[in-house]
């Protein structure tokens, strides 16, 4: 593996969607902006919109940076430079985890330091480390469809299924004895409940990452 | 003598309506050949297996001595690709693309780069989606040549252009061909395009190589012979026809093997030999193309 042409691929996708960054991290302050607030009504609000923004930009990198770049055939150029399938893949897999790492970093330093600086709130931490645990799984199983299809359909019924699983997992993790005991109370209650919860997440992530370099590397076909 | 640039042995590639057979071709250094075929034919199928981006099902391929695809990284860095399905990304500068490449490129030359920009006519701080379609190609042709690579590979580059554009791009390229020795492989189903340019020819129809030669050994040996038959004559024999077309009496035979002697054999066997008139690449490619698909059939 060329780790420096990685690193110019990751970078030219970088410079590529530098607005969308932009956009998407801004986003990110003014939500957390909004649930500093402090009222019940912003503090909904703008986890809704908190949410909303790093899943977009999450399928906006895929569908940008995989799925056009096949679409309006800039992956021939990409692929007549001296790379292989494999070093495609990487700064594919790594551009946009990096990308979405910078608005989903800012998301849970920002709602960890809401929640740790209001004390009533302090047990909703660990449902907060799940769920942005699993807006990263959700990222990465689009991430994972875009690379394996290069379809436009199919990361579509990614995000579809990406943006379902936060909402169902949303309601069953809530709703898990271990879980919601603490959930609402003033201090943290990180039980096993959580902690299998969340290392089955971080396993998928796992999973779908290595299983994406797997298939990939067995393509025949690259253009 | 030196390695060739490009080495294909019995390559197949199998997709379920079209396949690669069976192909083998050979692309000595320093010289330019031209693969001619109809829409669909399978150049850039051969293209795409030659660059490492489609998997042969079966046979060898080498370009550069490297084998392909597993070592298609390395054998990149010293080729220049452009391609009639590539694009350039739209949003960024030339100026960018420029500063792209020559990151991935360390033999990248920045004075021939500045030379090919004004030869093409081109504005570094010009977006891509600015610029028109022949622009395109000029400043794609630029970044694949700027890397001094030793095989370019152009799978139809002129493909899409208006004829104005097409002439300039041509014009370019010769003048930039002419600079010095180079290998290439020139894709097109347009072959005045490829007559220009190329120095080897080879013809590719259904997947299958049907002719590979030297351009003037192909426009030396193919004449289109216009024959007078008196009424007691039969059509003479003579080598190489491959196709018999006219009348009865003024028949009209293409001949892949011609030779000044063949006249006077024709007035030998009672034909009088009207006209024996030199063809074109395009008439050569489309009588070889007839010529082999019925001998498929019967």
């Amino acid at each position: 593996m060329n780790y420096a042409i990685v690193k110019r691929l990751v970078l030219k996708d970088w410079y590529l969607q530098r607005w969308a960054i932009m956009a998407s991290l801004a986003g990110v302050v003014v939500t957390l902006g909004i649930i500093a607030t402090g009222g019940k009504v912003a503090f909904l609000l703008g986890l809704i919109l908190l949410i909303m923004v790093i899943i977009s930009i999450g399928a906006q990198m895929a569908v940008a940076t995989i799925v056009t770049e096949r679409k309006e055939q800039t992956l021939p150029f990409v692929m007549s430079l001296p790379i292989s399938y494999r070093e495609y893949t990487a700064s594919k897999i790594w551009g946009n985890l990096l990308i979405f790492l910078v608005p989903w970093l800012t998301m849970v330093l920002g709602s960890f330091g809401l929640l740790l600086w209001s004390p009533s709130s302090r047990g909703l931490l660990p449902y907060a480390a799940i769920m942005s645990t699993e807006i990263l799984l959700s990222t990465c199983l689009i991430l994972a469809v875009a690379l394996i299809t290069e379809s436009q359909g199919w990361a579509v019924a990614a995000i579809m299924v990406g943006n379902l699983a936060v909402n169902g997992i949303g309601y069953v993790v809530a709703h898990i004895g271990g879980i919601a005991k603490g959930m609402w109370g003033p201090t943290i209650q990180w039980s096993g409940a959580a902690s299998a919860v969340l290392l089955a997440e971080l396993t998928i992530v796992a999973l779908l990452l290595g299983g994406t370099f797997f298939v990939q590397s067995r393509k025949k076909d690259f253009l | 003598m030196n390695n060739p640039s490009v080495h294909f042995d019995g390559v197949s590639k199998v997709y379920p309506h079209f396949s690669l057979d069976d192909l083998s071709l050979e692309l000595p250094t320093g010289t330019i050949m031209g693969l001619i075929g109809a829409n669909g034919a399978g150049k850039s199928t051969t293209i795409r297996i030659l660059m490492g981006l489609v998997h042969q099902d079966q046979g060898r391929v080498h370009v550069l001595g490297r084998e392909m695809p597993r070592e298609q990284a390395a054998a990149k860095l010293d080729i220049g690709f452009v391609s009639e399905d590539m694009r350039l990304y739209g949003s960024a500068t030339l100026a960018w693309h420029m500063k792209f490449v020559r990151s991935l490129y360390p033999q990248w030359d920045q004075s021939y780069a500045d030379t090919l920009l004004r030869r093409f006519d081109l504005k570094p701080q010009q977006k891509i989606k600015g610029l028109s379609h022949g622009q395109r190609v000029k400043a794609a042709l630029l970044l694949a040549l700027a890397r001094r690579p030793l095989l370019l590979v152009l799978d139809e580059p002129t493909t899409g252009l208006d004829p104005v554009a097409r002439q300039e791009v041509l014009a370019e390229l010769v003048a930039v061909l002419t600079d010095e020795d180079r290998t290439i492989l020139f894709s097109s189903h347009n072959t005045s395009d490829v007559e220009q340019i190329s120095d080897q020819i080879t013809f590719i129809d259904r997947g299958r190589i049907i002719a590979s030669d030297d351009k003037e050994k192909f426009l030396d040996r193919w004449r289109r012979l216009r024959l007078v038959l008196s009424p007691e004559a039969d059509l003479p024999s003579l080598p190489g026809v491959v196709e018999v077309g006219g009348s009865e009496r003024l028949p009209v035979l293409v001949t892949n093997r011609f030779d000044p002697a063949m006249v006077s054999a024709c007035n030998d066997a009672g034909a009088t030999v009207q006209a024996v008139d030199p063809m074109t690449l395009e008439e050569i490619f489309v009588a070889n193309v007839h010529s082999r698909r019925e001998k498929q059939t019967v």
